[in-house]
């Protein structure tokens, strides 16, 4: 092992060697690079230990975790976010244990529920209200629940657009393509102000809720395009191969097609939760306080006032951690794809 | 038979879809009844009775609520058009220097990629504006010969003004979208077969010119849609203008919105400037599309 | 008894004046095995294909396991055939997100509603029958052609099909893969398999099928039993197209 280090680093320090400095244009180039990296790193490192003053964010921790949940109920969504992190790591790792292997995509599912259930109790624990919810569990409330929404939803889209019935296909292209013209803040804003318009008289949902469905609404659009994708890349043949087991159109439609397609357009999916996460951020904008709208309400806070580096910084740092995280088991599941189905 | 059926499930989801519009609507005229609002437009033509800190054609208070969402087109117009420009610019580059062959480059490129698309549009922008722009002091900038004058009120450029939300904006979208173009157009490059790169390489051509000259071009066609759609989001993503308090289309009827109530109204006319914007980008890149097919013909 | 394929002079053009098939007319009975031979193009594919109903036809009449077909198909009557007879493809098409064995159970548990471990135990028989038991919690991509077409033919099994169609079995396979199916192929036949083969494998047509049926351009040129159309075919077009395949 080690033996095989030494001479792959010898190796890779020739190539080096031939990439930065063949010749001399190249050469002069990638010392000013290094300069400008060593300055770059130096300065950084430097702001980073001595003059950022990280106050700010280590006194408002809680806050930035769980916004303004009652403190003494802070172990609710810190255990609903500490299982997510361990059921990620387990995932990466591909679990030892026979059954949760074959029940990952279960327990996934079922962290919604138990989520839900923790956040806002009820059965045996102390109920609490949405606007009680902040910081990176409402971040996080938002990414599962649109997502969770919206891809069934959009499955239905998808397929709707792809029906040979013309009312029905015109209907979904419509929506599809309206949804995708306009921005999201659009959406979002007046999701807020028209959800509640078309709802009879009586019946409120918060705006947590009421983002949810807005997000799972533009979600649903895009999705639905990714999936519409991946049925088109589907041959023929195994539609006539369906046919001739006997299967009929809906059954084709559920084991054959929709498995099929989710697998195909993974990447893209992944892609939109990973965006939809990041998206979260313009409720910041529309009142709700998840990560960045608590970063801005404590850079409201007179104590902190002006120390907007260290804020965003931290705050660029905690999304690109979740993101990077998500990216990773969005590899990790598509290599597992591929592995089963090496031609596919 | 099988004709008869689809008929009649098709008629089945119309009324059932015309019941649930019908229920929604319903549900609309009584709360909008109840808030005292109708639906009409007419409201349009009356005094604005805002101001606007940045307007390329004269504006004031007085003029209508018309021609205050007409100005706030044409500053999403600009705000896209001039990122739009610069974030080519930067894609193109980074793009070159994560497939180029200096690998100390391509690391830079890959951590600046990672870094802006692995955290939120509307924090970069924030941090732009906030940071960037605001943050400066009146002495830490260049003033050379009141020709070229950077502040926190933003850049004079002898006599033209940009203000620093309209470059903090168009930054943070250039920036943002320039990792998106570089990762459209690198797969492009790769799209094109080694072959390629091989052979200008056996006919003695530097790597710059052969990229120049043999790859980029058989490139473009995989390049174009992506593109297009990266400029498609880059429009939407500009309605984020509210959060550094840029008087966008969005941020008008947003104000619009705050002071009349009339969210649906909004809701249409906010629409249609976008599919406008929309076809107007796409018609632009189809026209490009065309213009480099046959100039390839022709070659 | 009544055969199993009564076809009678069925006509299908795709467009003005080209016939894919002309005046086809045929019979295959219980237990026997029809091999269809002719160029490529000829029509031999959409023959079978109609037998399932996965192609349509103009003009003529088809009865498959007694079961009427018309030109303007009934879904019901031909998911009732679909249900009775089993169907091997030229590029297997095999469902790559399902693993062996969930291919096989997919049809006996959804399309006849049998239990699924009563399928699995029936889908692991015939996986062993095919030789390919071991493979059976693996993916298609997984396996070699010929270990994929076996399964294919197992999936096709798995419904207790009365009538079994191969479409080219062998011919998306590398040479020396051919003959594990053929040799499946040739174990259902002993066990009275009827099955309508098309097929380029002079081999398997001489030792196991009971008639050959020759087409070109859509229409039979001729039938014959193997020992006559392969060693003294009646027309002129037959030995042409065998004389071809020998030189190959």
């Amino acid at each position: 092992m080690f033996k095989i280090n030494i001479s792959s680093i010898i190796f890779s320090l020739k190539n080096l060697k031939k990439t930065l400095f063949s010749n001399l244009f190249n050469t002069i180039i990638s010392l000013l690079i290094i300069l400008f990296i060593s300055k770059a790193c130096f300065n950084t490192f430097e702001w980073l230990i001595f003059k950022a003053d990280w106050k700010v964010v280590t006194t408002n921790l809680p806050l930035y975790a769980f916004g303004s949940f009652p403190p003494n109920e802070q172990w609710r969504p810190a255990t609903w976010i500490i299982s997510l992190l361990l059921l990620s790591i387990l995932t990466l790792c591909g679990p030892e244990w026979k059954w949760l292997r074959k029940n990952l995509l279960k327990v996934w599912v079922g962290t919604i529920p138990i989520g839900l259930y923790l956040l806002y109790g009820g059965i045996g624990l102390s109920p609490i209200m949405s606007r009680h919810l902040g910081g990176l569990t409402l971040t996080i409330l938002l990414t599962i629940c649109s997502s969770f929404l919206s891809l069934p939803f959009g499955i239905v889209l998808a397929l709707c657009r792809q029906s040979s019935l013309p009312f029905v296909e015109k209907l979904s292209s419509i929506y599809i393509d309206v949804m995708r013209s306009i921005p999201l803040i659009a959406v979002l804003f007046f999701g807020q102000l028209l959800i509640p318009l078309f709802l009879p008289v009586g019946i409120e949902i918060d705006r947590v809720w009421r983002a949810i469905f807005a997000f799972s609404l533009f979600v649903s659009a895009y999705i639905a395009e990714d999936i519409r994708g991946g049925l088109q890349s589907i041959p023929n043949t195994q539609i006539e191969a369906a046919n001739s087991l006997g299967l009929n159109q809906y059954q084709i439609i559920q084991f054959i097609l929709i498995p099929q397609a989710i697998r195909i357009a993974l990447p893209a999916l992944t892609n939109q939760s990973i965006g939809l996460f990041q998206n979260t951020s313009l409720m910041a904008i529309l009142g709700l306080v998840e990560l960045l709208g608590i970063g801005r309400s404590i850079l409201a806070n007179p104590e902190f006032i002006g120390q907007y580096i260290e804020v965003y910084v931290w705050l660029a740092s905690v999304y690109w951690m979740v993101c990077t995280i998500m990216a990773v088991l969005a590899r990790n599941l598509e290599q597992k794809m591929t592995i089963n189905q090496a031609n596919f | 038979m099988k004709i008869n059926q689809k008929i009649f499930l098709q008629f089945g989801i119309c009324i059932i879809l015309f019941c649930l519009i019908g229920i929604l609507i319903n549900n609309l005229t009584v709360n909008l009844i109840r808030t005292g609002l109708g639906f009409n437009f007419s409201w349009l033509f009356k005094p604005a009775s805002f101001a606007l800190a940045e307007h390329p054609l004269p504006y004031t208070s007085s003029d209508s609520y018309a021609w205050a969402l007409f100005i706030g087109w044409l500053n999403s117009l600009k705000v896209i058009v001039s990122s739009l420009i610069l974030a080519t610019f930067l894609g193109t580059i980074i793009a070159f220097a994560r497939t180029g062959k200096n690998s100390l480059l391509g690391l830079i490129s890959a951590a600046y990629i990672t870094i802006i698309r692995q955290t939120p549009l509307l924090l970069q922008l924030m941090f732009w504006y906030f940071v960037g722009f605001l943050g400066l002091k009146d002495n830490m900038f260049i003033h050379i010969k009141n020709i070229f004058n950077i502040t926190n009120q933003g850049i004079d450029f002898s006599g033209l003004f940009f203000s620093s939300e309209f470059l903090a904006l168009s930054l943070g979208l250039s920036i943002f979208t320039s990792a998106y173009i570089a990762e459209v157009i690198r797969g492009g490059i790769i799209s094109v077969s080694r072959g390629q790169w091989e052979a200008f390489r056996s006919l003695g051509l530097s790597e710059r010119k052969g990229l120049i000259r043999i790859i980029l071009p058989q490139a473009l066609p995989a390049i174009i849609p992506g593109l297009t759609s990266q400029y498609l989001n880059l429009a939407k993503n500009s309605t984020l203008a509210i959060a550094v308090g840029y008087s966008d289309i969005y941020a008008i009827n947003d104000t619009i919105i705050n002071q009349t109530g009339r969210a649906i109204e909004c809701f249409i006319i906010l629409l249609f400037s976008f599919l406008l914007l929309n076809l107007l980008i796409t018609n632009t890149m189809e026209i490009i599309n065309r213009l480099i097919l046959n100039s390839q013909k022709h070659t | 008894m009544e055969p199993i394929v009564i076809a009678k002079n069925l006509t299908k053009s795709y467009t003005k004046g080209l016939r894919a098939l002309d005046n086809v007319s045929l019979t295959v009975n219980q237990g026997k095995v029809l091999v269809v031979m002719g160029p490529s193009g000829s029509g031999k594919s959409t023959l079978i294909r109609t037998f399932n109903g996965l192609e349509t036809f103009d003009r003529g009449e088809l009865s498959i396991l007694g079961i009427k077909v018309n030109s303007t198909p009934d879904e019901r009557k031909i998911q009732k055939i679909r249900r009775r007879v089993g169907m091997v493809f030229q590029q297997f098409n095999l469902f790559p997100h399902l693993s062996i064995l969930e291919n096989i159970t997919l049809a006996p548990v959804h399309v006849q509603k049998r239990r699924q471990i009563e399928a699995e135990e029936y889908g692991m028989f015939l996986l062993s029958q095919m030789g390919i038991d071991s493979h059976a919690k693996k993916y298609p991509s997984q396996l070699s052609g010929g270990e994929q077409q076996r399964v294919a033919i197992a999936r096709a099994l798995a419904l207790k099909p009365e009538l079994l169609l191969f479409d080219e079995p062998t011919s998306a396979l590398d040479p020396e893969r051919i003959n594990e199916v053929l040799d499946a192929m040739r174990r259902l036949a002993e066990q009275g398999m009827t099955m309508v083969v098309v097929t380029h494998e002079i081999g398997f047509a001489k030792d196991v099928s009971d008639q050959v049926l020759f087409m070109d351009s859509g229409k039979v040129i001729e039938t014959s039993p193997p020992s006559i159309f392969f060693s003294n075919a009646r027309h002129e077009r037959s030995r042409k197209f065998l004389n071809q395949l020998d030189n190959h």
